[in-house]
């Protein structure tokens, strides 16, 4: 009787201990900030389209968007050969698409043939294109394929996060999916309805078949003050990358809803023009190509106070390329430059600068201006080009304002070169610095301080040239550590990009959702879309 | 005769449309951005798919060439492909249209009937105080911008097709205010009202007849207001229809669309003055 009793106790406690019963069925709203271009998964190149992608999409691995690590998904293992040239995954048993056809290594072999076709010019395809060449994939049975490509790729398996696999056989074509949720509906500048996959293979730890949702209505709206407005009439549930003043608003009527995640792996920078053949005077591309400016510069901005004014304190001083956020690959050791506007005069003066009253000339006697040029409508960007105009007027230089549309933007830095200092953000969807390969390699087209250069205009360019080709044909993940650091210290020392901010990543998850866990990657808030679930008290509210 | 009328107001038509296209696509083609693709500076493309995106607007670099190959696609039922939603423009008007169409048709009659039953008591009845409150809030609102009356619908959560009317009612009162205040001070109508007519026999007998002509300019006028409004609003208020359209076809320099978005303006806004034209010929020859 004493045995049954203790026995009754115990699994007592540990039904009180599992976790609360997650709530099937619910629909969660939320907002798309443009039109997806397209549903399907090779072409997307927008966060629309991505976020489509996502939510539909099945991948052989997947980056866990929290511990940053891979986990297998479609795949149940896979191995990389041959220093990065050669993947070969083991595909998991007895899975469906949406529509009933059975998916196997075939599926994988006919989507990375078509991801790998160099006229479809995708986005995702051409992360593994490291050289020119063909692409050879092989099934040895309908669970194991091999891939196999010209050159080492560096980061292989992780880039394959962004590869949803599409079915060779269905005729429904890539709206035959293996993600959690399928395209139901879809109204033109309106909304994207997703109906649960009720062919998902995934199951909880109950055993039942996620995802708990029923379905999930993505509202096309580019309004922002329309998006907040919808969220306080409990009409959407989720917001992501939210901006600083509407979480500041935000968070003094609803608390609880609102999270800052810490820094994102965004980041906001200035460059100046280095470009030879730019319509600027000659007196001002030296300037320009002179490290010891661009380190005054640099100094002279005061990136605490861009920080606390401009972002809300909802930001962190810049050090380089990588964000603290990118937990593998940001180095420790670089610090963001203090703001130090004496030890920028200096350095300015013991390259021949002199300041004259309140103007500072340089040694041909031309005074020190120049204009920045940034997107008209970003009122983050427009507050901090202001308040760097007066950081550089405290070192006798006139910085001037220029607003453009962004197409007249990048008109500007990437065909006619007719600006002097450009203000602009970086979007990093890759944790791996192999992704910024264009932005680093002197030969290319968004190297933006001088772009396609046939030889390296300057030797500490030519080093991270050469840098970044060797961490990105090893495929020793702390080599390639140890290389990419070199390049974060000598962009440090060099400031081509004069790094600012590192926005912090803003949420809002309303309090009637549940298992929510937002994280700095994208997508923010419902990176385990297929675990989120209504509460008791939100299922009303949502409905 | 009328079918002479007809044929020469068509043609003219036609002809104003697709000059207005050209200098809509010349605008476009010689603005500062043209040709360029924001997707140019994702980091993922390789430098081959970035030159292949350069050389997607090489085929609209020369202007005649591509209105050429516009129209003869227009000719057999193609109005080209958006380059920024990548789908073809006859299936976005074709989804965009009826709600532009339904939003603005609604504005218009609102305001319409708001400014008509504002401006006839102030007519009939020639009291200040009223003309004074009329007045008042038509100048209010023709005060405000058409983004800033959007903003205002779209705090309070009223649709998209109010906050035409809110645009075209200042417009129409003012302007119908004072034609019905000059008609009603006609001799024959002072004549009338001391005969002792009805004022509804007032109204269609004696104040319409003469009033119509102008107002129905007015009302060719109002449809271009109503449609140049819908692009604001429809922007602010997130309203997917042709209006969104146009200011993500300008932001873009999607050539394409921004010409299909110019003939159609132009064509709208010329059959709706020729269609008053005619409308108040016809009714002159009638009362004549």
């Amino acid at each position: 009787m004493r045995t049954h009793r203790l026995a009754l106790l115990a699994a007592g406690f540990l039904l009180a201990a599992l976790p609360a019963k997650p709530q099937s069925g619910g629909e969660l709203r939320f907002v798309l900030r443009s039109e997806p271009k397209t549903f399907d998964p090779m072409l997307v190149d927008e966060e629309a389209s991505e976020t489509i992608r996502y939510l539909t999409g099945g991948v052989l691995i997947r980056v866990n968007r929290k511990t940053q690590a891979l986990e297998p998904e479609l795949a149940v293992s896979w191995k990389v050969s041959e220093g990065g040239k050669k993947i070969s995954f083991r595909a998991r048993e007895g899975l469906l698409f949406s529509d009933g056809t059975p998916f196997t290594a075939e599926d994988v072999a006919f989507t990375m043939q078509k991801l790998m076709n160099p006229d479809l010019h995708s986005p995702t395809g051409d992360s593994f294109r490291s050289s020119q060449g063909p692409v050879r994939v092989t099934t040895a049975n309908p669970r194991d394929v091999t891939i196999e490509f010209p050159a080492p790729v560096a980061g292989l398996e992780r880039l394959f996060d962004q590869v949803a696999v599409v079915s060779s056989h269905s005729p429904k074509k890539e709206a035959a999916v293996l993600g959690p949720f399928v395209v139901a509906e879809y109204k033109s500048g309106s909304y994207v309805l997703l109906k649960r996959n009720p062919l998902y293979w995934k199951k909880d730890a109950r055993g039942r078949r996620l995802p708990y949702l029923d379905s999930i209505r993505l509202d096309i709206q580019q309004n922002r003050d329309l998006e907040l407005l919808r969220f306080k009439r409990n009409e959407i549930q989720l917001i992501n990358s939210l901006d600083a003043s509407y979480f500041e608003n935000l968070a003094k009527e609803a608390p609880s809803a609102v999270r800052d995640i810490g820094p994102s792996l965004d980041s906001e920078q200035i460059w100046f023009n280095q470009v030879p053949s730019a319509p600027i005077p000659d007196y001002k591309k030296n300037w320009f190509r002179s490290t010891s400016f661009r380190l005054a510069i640099s100094e002279a901005i005061n990136r605490d106070d861009l920080c606390r004014v401009v972002f809300g304190s909802h930001a962190r001083p810049a050090v380089g390329p990588v964000s603290p956020a990118n937990l593998f690959w940001f180095d420790k050791s670089l610090q963001p430059h203090p703001y130090d506007p004496q030890a920028a005069l200096r350095r300015l003066q013991q390259e021949g600068f002199r300041l004259d009253g309140h103007v500072l000339n340089d040694p041909g006697g031309h005074a020190v201006e120049f204009s920045v040029v940034t997107n008209a409508g970003n009122k983050y960007r427009e507050q901090m080009a202001a308040m760097i105009q007066q950081d550089l007027e405290q070192i006798g230089i006139r910085l001037n304002i220029v607003t453009l549309d962004f197409p007249s933007l990048i008109e500007r830095i990437s065909r006619t070169f007719d600006y002097e200092l450009c203000l602009l953000g970086l979007v990093n969807v890759d944790l791996d610095p192999s992704a910024q390969m264009s932005v680093w390699l002197s030969s290319s087209s968004n190297h933006q301080w001088n772009p396609e250069q046939k030889s390296p205009a300057t030797s500490w360019e030519a080093e991270i040239d050469r840098l970044m080709q060797a961490q990105a044909s090893t495929n020793d993940q702390n080599q390639r550590k140890r290389y990419f650091d070199q390049v974060q210290k000598i962009v440090w020392e060099q400031q081509p990009f004069i790094y600012l901010v590192n926005k912090n990543a803003l949420v809002v998850i309303s309090p009637a959702l549940a298992n929510t866990s937002p994280v700095v990657l994208r997508p923010q808030t419902f990176w385990n879309v297929e675990t989120l679930y209504f509460s008791n008290q939100g299922r009303g509210a949502s409905q | 005769m009328w079918t002479r009328v007809l044929v020469r107001r068509i043609c003219t038509l036609l002809l104003t449309a697709l000059l207005g296209g050209i200098l809509g696509a010349t605008l476009v083609r010689f603005a500062p951005g043209f040709g360029v693709d924001e997707r140019e500076l994702d980091i993922r493309l390789r430098e081959d798919s970035v030159q292949a995106l350069r050389q997607s607007h090489s085929n609209e670099r020369n202007l005649l060439k591509f209105y050429g190959a516009y129209l003869e696609g227009v000719l057999h039922g193609d109005l080209g492909v958006s380059h920024s939603f990548a789908r073809p423009v006859a299936g976005l008007f074709a989804e965009r249209l009826p709600m532009t169409l339904r939003t603005v048709a609604l504005g218009l009659v609102g305001g319409w009937l708001l400014a008509l039953v504002l401006a006839l008591p102030v007519a009939t009845l020639r009291g200040w105080s009223f003309d004074f409150l009329a007045s008042s809030a038509s100048g209010a609102f023709l005060c405000l911008p058409s983004a800033v009356v959007a903003i205002l619908f779209l705090y309070f959560g009223g649709p998209a097709a109010l906050a035409i009317c809110a645009v075209v009612f200042p417009r129409v009162f003012r302007y119908a205010r004072n034609l019905l205040v000059q008609t009603y001070a006609l001799p024959h109508v002072l004549t009338a009202r001391a005969r002792g007519l009805s004022a509804i026999r007032i109204l269609l007998w004696h104040i319409f007849p003469v009033a119509a002509p102008q107002l129905l300019a007015l009302a060719g006028v109002s449809v271009s207001i109503a449609l140049g409004a819908a692009i604001p609003i429809e922007v602010i208020c997130d309203s997917p229809g042709i209006g969104q359209l146009a200011w993500q076809a300008a932001l873009s320099r999607d050539l394409p669309l921004l010409v299909n978005m110019t003939l159609f303006v132009t064509l709208v806004t010329l059959a709706a003055n020729a269609a008053a034209d005619l409308t108040t010929k016809a009714f002159l020859r009638h009362t004549a």
